[in-house]
């Protein structure tokens, strides 16, 4: 019976009927003339400026989102598990692990990636290409994304607080030394320097 | 065996295949060794544009996934698949006694039929190998079944639908209780647990003459505990039919390789199988070994997955189920070493028990690289219930292992400085270096002492002089103990590279490079540019790879044993070579009265040698040179482009009959030990390479770098822990299995020596692999210096520090 009546619940105001009849009658007197309510698992997001209506599934995470549904392959898929920051993209100007946070939950959020900041020229592209700051380059774009976030914050940062940004990013190839220079170089182009 | 390579080093001299003299360049260097030159893969790879096999989709495409055994020993007994067959978007399933499978074994061959894989590239991994069986031989085998489905989750979700019986049966996981007499035998059909294999004993001089000689013997154990590569991107495969035509993308590092085992095993010509080598996120060896499930053996159930349901299937692995590929040094070793007062080595014995493992003896480097005359190696190798173990960054490092141990303890012992024990003892097999020295003058290249140069540089940038003090002598003002090490080696100049490739003149007047080759990261094809840029004349700008498919024929030697630059340089050369042979002798006709012969090219631009003002564009003379062109034919010349093939030799060491190696890295290492906690950190590293020629200075420091987080992370923290009452690894995952981050490693120091005294072009030899290979033993020493307590298991963590310090409970 539970399962009949949900059966029969009300897109608009969840309210549950016993019968489509009764919840028929129930739309058309309380709710005539109002726009299809959202089905569940529609989102709206921003990602790299431009707005998208988007519908997921509760168990897709944001990585998947972007990387499997829209094509935005420049967050990688390494620990699989939020242990090395390779998936990381800015939601709302805050480095988050996207491997790690669910589609649904980013519904009214503003995201950027590697693509987005790239097409932008952001000054961390040159200087990470010009320091050598990748081998295989999978870990690259995570690196790139918590750096940015870093710089938005702190314009001005030392070396100390670039270390302790990037160490949750994860190289297996050990450029960690590469991308000191390159985040300081960028942060002074960035300056006007 | 000795005799047999003999006869092999003396066929390629004779065959003019291998080099033996310094290699004396015959350009101008232009863009070769310049620093700043635009990195090839930069941009994609900040840009996020980069793609790796993990990205690609195709349409209708379907996800796979395989059974990983929850048992380190076990049999299927049963298996009931329906439950998974009826959930929705589930394809296909293949069983273990399903018709294509059963009974199928990986092959593990390099060289068409001829089946090598038990000696050569298969004896490390489990002896009876099928490739989708229904016994495991360590937890997370991959076994029973695969499934094909709409989704990943979807095929995650029919696996687990599975219904399995299990027979469990009995296991073991050290490799030394695996010799005992009463341990549970992991094979059926042998009586032991002994993997045979060859060259168990090497020997030569006589050890106990060596020991007679010495003034003192120093006897020690060491262990180095499992470790594996764990690299960023996971295994995976993408693969549909075109007919019977079959097309991949595949995440391997020998490509060329994986074709051939794969057309093998199908009953594909090779010659309808395109292969493609997306950028590869990481690889260092363990992407090399096609023989194996994660390689062959995936790329074989997908293209079966593929054919049972008419569509692309592209095969995954997740982190967890990709955890094995152990280093290859899993070993126990007991050493006894022979040595003067004045630090000259007079004997060395060691007794190494390896694990299911694939690699070097321990012994090696001490042939090739010292005077010393009396050597005894024994190991014996023991089938333990844990994963195959592979090579990876590399192959070395039980010989790299043993190799800084034994010096670092007679330093120590005899309480001398450990640069000069490793000067007194240089050389190669049993030879002096005044015997290098002769070598070095007889083959045309520079008499410079390699070693000493190097351990003089590192001294300096370390402050040796002023900082080097008895173990356990220094407290620092934080309280903490202050200790440094130096370890030494020979190049990395394993000169076993096979590589083909082209080289066209586009109508343009630009140069493709023409040849395939997996991107690991270690920046070749920048320097394959700048090579080709300098051999032809032609501007760096004006050269371009494009590496991605093997269906052009050609293979460039892939980045393995450090020998990419090494034989590929060769490749190329050779081809620039032979194009600008052809662009000249086409570009006499357009001047006047002039042969090939005096015409030479410099900045993309053709001129005559006597008149350097008369000129020619590369346009000028290839617009005409066609491959294909629908203009009038009599207009229309063949088009520029020229081919070669490399053998850069046989692999490895000088056994009497090849060639030495003649360059030598140094490494010095500084730790800080608090003795309160036992925890240590590496509060700098100095690495002072002699790469022969630096080709690309910022990719040799890369290297560097890298191997040097590599190396602190392997020796500091990296290791696979098993629980002993199920057999299962514990920390199957990036959170559990610590590699060093960014604030693992203090200042890294780099030096860079170009002594021209390398077998490569220009005088080169490979570094990729010697860092991060050399470091990890160099800890021990680093950590004995400070507390004066030996630490010899691997890796040294905190416990085993305060145990070494008597400030642990913990029992033996």
């Amino acid at each position: 019976m539970k399962d009949d009546k949900s059966r029969c619940s009300c897109p608009y105001c969840s309210n549950t009927f016993d019968t489509v009849k009764e919840l028929r009658s129930h739309m058309m007197a309380e709710h005539k003339g109002q726009p299809l309510p959202a089905p569940e698992g529609l989102i709206k997001i921003t990602v790299n400026g431009e707005s998208y209506e988007l519908q997921v599934k509760p168990n897709w995470t944001l990585y998947y989102l972007l990387h499997d549904k829209m094509g935005l392959t420049g967050a990688k898929m390494f620990c699989d598990r939020g242990a090395c920051g390779s998936c990381t993209v800015i939601m709302d100007g805050s480095p988050i692990l996207s491997c790690m946070t669910l589609a649904m939950e980013c519904d009214g959020k503003t995201i950027e990636t590697i693509e987005g900041i790239a097409t932008a020229n952001h000054p961390l592209i040159d200087a990470y290409v010009k320091h050598h700051c990748m081998q295989c380059g999978y870990c690259t774009p995570g690196f790139i994304m918590t750096a940015k976030a870093l710089l938005d914050r702190n314009p001005n940062p030392t070396e100390i607080d670039v270390k302790e940004n990037l160490a949750g990013n994860l190289c297996r190839c050990g450029t960690y030394p590469q991308h000191l220079k390159a985040v300081l170089e960028a942060a002074e182009n960035l300056r006007g320097g | 065996m000795a005799n047999k390579v003999l006869g092999d080093y003396k066929k390629l001299e004779a065959e003019g295949r291998y080099q033996v003299g310094a290699d004396v360049p015959k350009v101008t260097f232009r863009e070769i060794g310049k620093r700043g030159i635009h990195r090839l893969d930069g941009y994609e790879k900040a840009s996020g544009q980069a793609i790796y096999t993990r990205d690609i989709q195709l349409p209708g495409m379907l996800y796979a996934r395989v059974l990983m055994s929850p048992y380190p020993h076990a049999r299927i007994q049963k298996m009931e698949t329906g439950e998974a067959e009826a959930l929705p978007g589930v394809r296909a399933i293949i069983r273990y006694d399903d018709v294509e499978v059963k009974d199928r074994m990986l092959n593990g061959c390099y060289f068409g039929p001829e089946w090598v894989a038990p000696r050569l590239a298969g004896w490390a991994l489990k002896p009876v190998h099928p490739v989708l069986g229904d016994q495991a031989w360590y937890e997370g085998q991959p076994l029973g079944a695969v499934v094909a489905a709409d989704s990943e989750d979807i095929a995650h979700r029919a696996l687990r639908l599975l219904k399995v019986e299990w027979e469990e049966l009995p296991f073991v996981l050290d490799q030394e209780e695996a010799l005992k007499p009463d341990a549970p035998i992991l094979r059926p059909e042998a009586d032991n647990n002994l993997i045979e294999r060859p060259g168990e004993t090497i020997e030569k001089g006589d050890v106990e003459r060596g020991f007679r000689e010495a003034d003192k013997i120093i006897e020690f154990r060491a262990k180095r505990n499992a470790h594996l590569w764990a690299g960023a991107e996971l295994p995976s495969v993408v693969v549909r039919w075109r007919g019977d035509n079959l097309e991949l993308s595949v995440h391997e590092q020998q490509p060329y390789h994986a074709k051939m085992l794969l057309s093998e095993w199908l009953k594909v010509p090779m010659n309808k199988i395109t292969m493609h080598s997306p950028y590869q996120g990481c690889a260092f060896g363990g992407r090399g070994n096609p023989a194996n499930n994660s390689e062959n053996g995936m790329n074989i159930l997908a293209a079966l997955l593929a054919r049972r349901t008419g569509r692309p299937v592209k095969l995954l692995y997740d982190r967890r189920e990709y955890f094995y590929g152990e280093s290859g040094d899993m070993m126990v070793g007991d050493f006894k070493v022979g040595a003067k007062n004045d630090g000259t080595i007079t004997a060395v014995q060691m007794k190494n028990v390896f694990a299911v493992y694939m690699g070097t003896p321990g012994i090696d480097h001490f042939v090739e690289n010292t005077k010393i005359s009396n050597l005894l190696c024994k190991t014996s190798t023991a089938d333990v219930s844990k994963g195959p173990a592979w090579w990876c960054r590399c192959e070395q490092l039980p010989n790299t292992f043993c190799f800084t141990l034994v010096f670092d303890h007679v330093a120590a012992e005899l309480g001398l400085d450990p640069t000069e024990v490793a000067l007194k003892n240089d050389g190669f097999e049993d030879y002096d270096t005044t015997e290098l020295s002769k070598y070095k003058r007889e083959h045309g290249f520079p008499d410079r002492d390699s070693l000493r140069e190097c351990i003089g540089a590192g001294k300096k940038a370390i402050g040796w002089a002023e900082k080097w003090h008895p173990p356990g002598t220094k407290k620092l003002p934080n309280g903490k103990m202050h200790g440094m090490a130096f370890t030494w080696n020979h190049e990395w100049d394993d000169t076993r590279g096979t590589g083909s490739g082209a080289v066209m003149i586009e109508n343009d007047g630009t140069v493709s490079i023409i040849g395939q080759q997996s991107d690991i990261g270690v920046n070749p094809w920048t320097t394959y540019c700048q090579i080709v840029a300098d051999e032809l004349g032609v501007r760096y700008e004006d050269v371009n790879i494009k590496p991605f498919t093997l269906d052009h024929g050609y293979a460039l030697m892939s980045p393995d044993g450090s020998a990419n630059l090494c034989t590929n340089g060769e490749v190329l050369r050779k081809a620039s070579q032979k194009a600008k042979k052809m662009l000249l002798e086409l570009a006499a006709d357009k001047f006047d009265g002039v042969t090939a012969e005096e015409l030479d090219m410099k900045d993309s631009v053709i001129y005559v040698k006597a008149a350097p003002e008369e000129q020619r564009t590369i346009v000028e003379i290839v617009a005409r040179a066609m491959p294909m062109s629908a203009s009038v034919a009599l207009w229309t010349k063949p088009p520029v482009v020229a081919s070669a093939w490399h053998n850069q030799g046989l692999w490895g060491r000088a056994l009497e009959t090849g060639r030495p190696h003649l360059c030598r890295q140094a490494h010095f290492m500084e730790v800080e030990v608090d003795t309160g906690t036992g925890e240590i950190e590496v509060t700098k590293v100095v690495n002072v390479n002699d790469v022969g020629k630096a080709v690309s200075p910022e990719t040799v420091e890369g290297q560097m770098y890298g191997g040097t987080y590599m190396g602190v992370g392997r020796a500091l923290t990296e290791e696979m822990v098993w629980d002993e009452n199920t057999g299962v690894l514990l920390n199957r995952n990036l959170l559990d299995y610590k590699y060093a981050t960014m604030l693992d490693c203090g200042p890294i120091e780099t030096v860079i020596k170009e002594t021209g005294m390398g077998h490569g072009p220009y005088g080169a030899v490979g570094v990729a692999e010697d860092i991060a290979t050399v470091v990890p033993a160099l800890l021990g020493p680093a950590v004995y210096n400070a507390i004066g307590e030996w630490i010899d298991e691997y890796p040294i963590t905190a416990d085993k520090v305060l145990k070494a310090l008597g400030k642990s409970q913990e029992r033996d």
